[in-house]
């Protein structure tokens, strides 16, 4: 940071180039989300082998399968033999294999080739090598998380560790079980706004109060502008009178039998660098993933995870849903309404954060880090 | 007889190509049955060791043509004419096979050594 704000309150924001210069975005979408784990599905929209999704992840399309034993597994979405996009899907069942459609090169789940028109007469070619171009997988929470570096950076050190950064212990996220919870309502939202925009927003909550009159209402602490990510390990308390996490504070859903009574009745809230968002809540999870799209479009992805038993008996969980889905719209259009403005001359050395804020400073820097010397005429903040 | 391999090296619900002239496909079916026939689809170049196995059907990797392993007739397209079947022993935990003295139906392009190939590049 080179410019040095006039009062202590105050600390800069990164410039406003850094939400719409193309130059940044590639060098974000190489750094940091072609580098960096990448939480792209959750492990039930892969039912079974064959089972597929195709997802933006950087500048490459990645396609999410399970081979024949069920293993997740993942692809470039790319043919070998011409380059052709393989699955132009954004999911379905391939039944047998995936096959070009172009000259019918054809893959088996575990991505090796297995047929091409006259390949038993190109005995030289092997398999594996132009096989699909394998991407590296983990599953957990009871999500498929990829990484798409030759070699990825440690998952404890870089996923899992952000949980415990957190929430103090890993512990206390295996207390909501969530890789058994089940999907009880899925939202996609294609925002017009930069990633980081919407990372930055998630992170403080001096918003709350102004944008969120329902979710204040629940957490009433939120009016006091300290989000639940300032300190480590503490969760906002449900308000007096507040039955549950949802719109009009009725009564929740059925509480998820691992968590504990510290627990109860709080709302912890978890951001995985560089894309991730987890709530947690004593009756449900709710996961955000981001797929940055451009330098102002960013896709988002939420699910309401329950109890599978509450899925399954068709409970309505829609005051539920209704609660949070309201906070993404507000928080979505805060955010779309700052997009523009990145590029205004105002905005041109950025804006300023407030001490409630300033932890918001420390993901700047990693960011900043993360694409240093990418960027040929970077601007600094 | 041609000796193909331990009947313990070829799990169920593998297969097997064997280098002959044609080349064959061995296959160990979830049942515990061993079939070969020629390797080759019919209906275009492919391996149909390669292929999917299923009950006493292989379905071809390359257009999902499928083949009834014990008579070698075609059950879907776009393959028409049938796969030439072998018989198969095993004996002593191996498998041995003997292949047949019918005429082979190849696809385009595909020859037995010391015959021209029929068809040709595009």
């Amino acid at each position: 940071m080179t410019v040095t704000e006039t009062s202590p309150s105050l600390i800069a924001t990164l410039p406003g180039t850094a939400y719409t210069d193309e130059a940044v975005f590639a060098a974000e979408q190489e750094r940091i989300f072609e580098a960096q784990w990448f939480c792209a599905a959750r492990s039930s929209d892969l039912t079974g082998p064959g089972s597929f999704r195709t997802v933006q992840v950087g500048r490459e399309s990645v396609l999410l399968t399970r081979n024949r034993k069920g293993e997740a597994r993942a692809f470039f979405n790319v043919c070998r033999h011409r380059g052709a996009r393989l699955c132009t899907e954004e999911s379905g069942e391939a039944k047998r294999s995936f096959q070009c459609p172009y000259h019918a090169w054809t893959y088996d789940f575990d991505g090796k080739l297995v047929a091409a028109p006259n390949l038993t007469k190109m005995p030289d070619i092997d398999r594996v090598e132009y096989g699909l171009a394998t991407i590296s997988v983990q599953e957990w929470l009871g999500y498929i998380w990829v990484c798409l570096a030759p070699e990825p950076p440690s998952f404890d050190e870089t996923v899992r560790s952000a949980v415990v950064e957190r929430l103090g212990d890993l512990e206390s996220i295996e207390a909501y079980d969530v890789e058994h919870l089940a999907v009880g309502r899925r939202i996609v939202y294609d925002v017009k706004a930069n990633w980081k925009l919407i990372v930055e927003n998630f992170m403080e909550c001096y918003h709350c109060a102004t944008i969120h009159p329902e979710l204040t209402e629940v957490l009433p602490e939120f009016a006091d502008g300290y989000a639940a990510q300032y300190f480590v390990g503490h969760g906002a308390e449900f308000g007096d009178g507040v039955k549950g996490f949802t719109v009009d504070g009725s009564e929740g859903l059925e509480r998820i039998p691992g968590v504990s009574e510290d627990q109860d009745r709080r709302y912890y809230a978890i951001t995985v660098k560089p894309q991730v968002f987890i709530n947690l809540v004593p009756d449900h999870v709710i996961f955000h993933r981001m797929y940055p799209m451009a330098a102002d479009r960013t896709v988002v992805e939420c699910d309401w995870l329950y109890l599978p038993g509450v899925v399954e008996s068709g409970k309505d969980v829609a005051a539920s849903v209704e609660l949070f889905h309201r906070v993404n719209q507000q928080d979505f259009d805060a955010c779309e309404r700052c997009q523009p403005a990145m590029s205004s001359r105002v905005y041109a050395r950025g804006g300023v954060l407030v001490p409630s804020e300033h932890h918001i400073g420390e993901f700047h820097e990693w960011v900043q880090d993360k694409i240093a010397g990418a960027v040929p005429s970077a601007p600094t903040a | 007889m041609l000796p193909v391999c331990p009947l313990s090296s070829l799990a169920p619900g593998e297969a097997l190509r064997v280098e002959a002239d044609p080349p064959i496909a061995v296959f160990h079916t979830e049942d515990g049955e061993v079939f070969a026939v020629d390797d080759t689809c019919t209906h275009q170049d492919a391996s149909l060791a390669d292929g999917w196995l299923e009950g006493c059907e292989i379905e071809c990797p390359l257009h999902a043509s499928r083949f009834d392993l014990r008579t070698g007739q075609v059950d879907a397209p776009p393959a028409k004419k049938p796969v030439r079947t072998h018989r198969v022993l095993v004996e002593d935990g191996h498998i041995f096979v003997e292949l047949s003295a019918d005429e082979p139906n190849l696809p385009p392009g595909v020859s037995v050594a010391g015959q021209a190939a029929t068809g040709g590049p595009l």
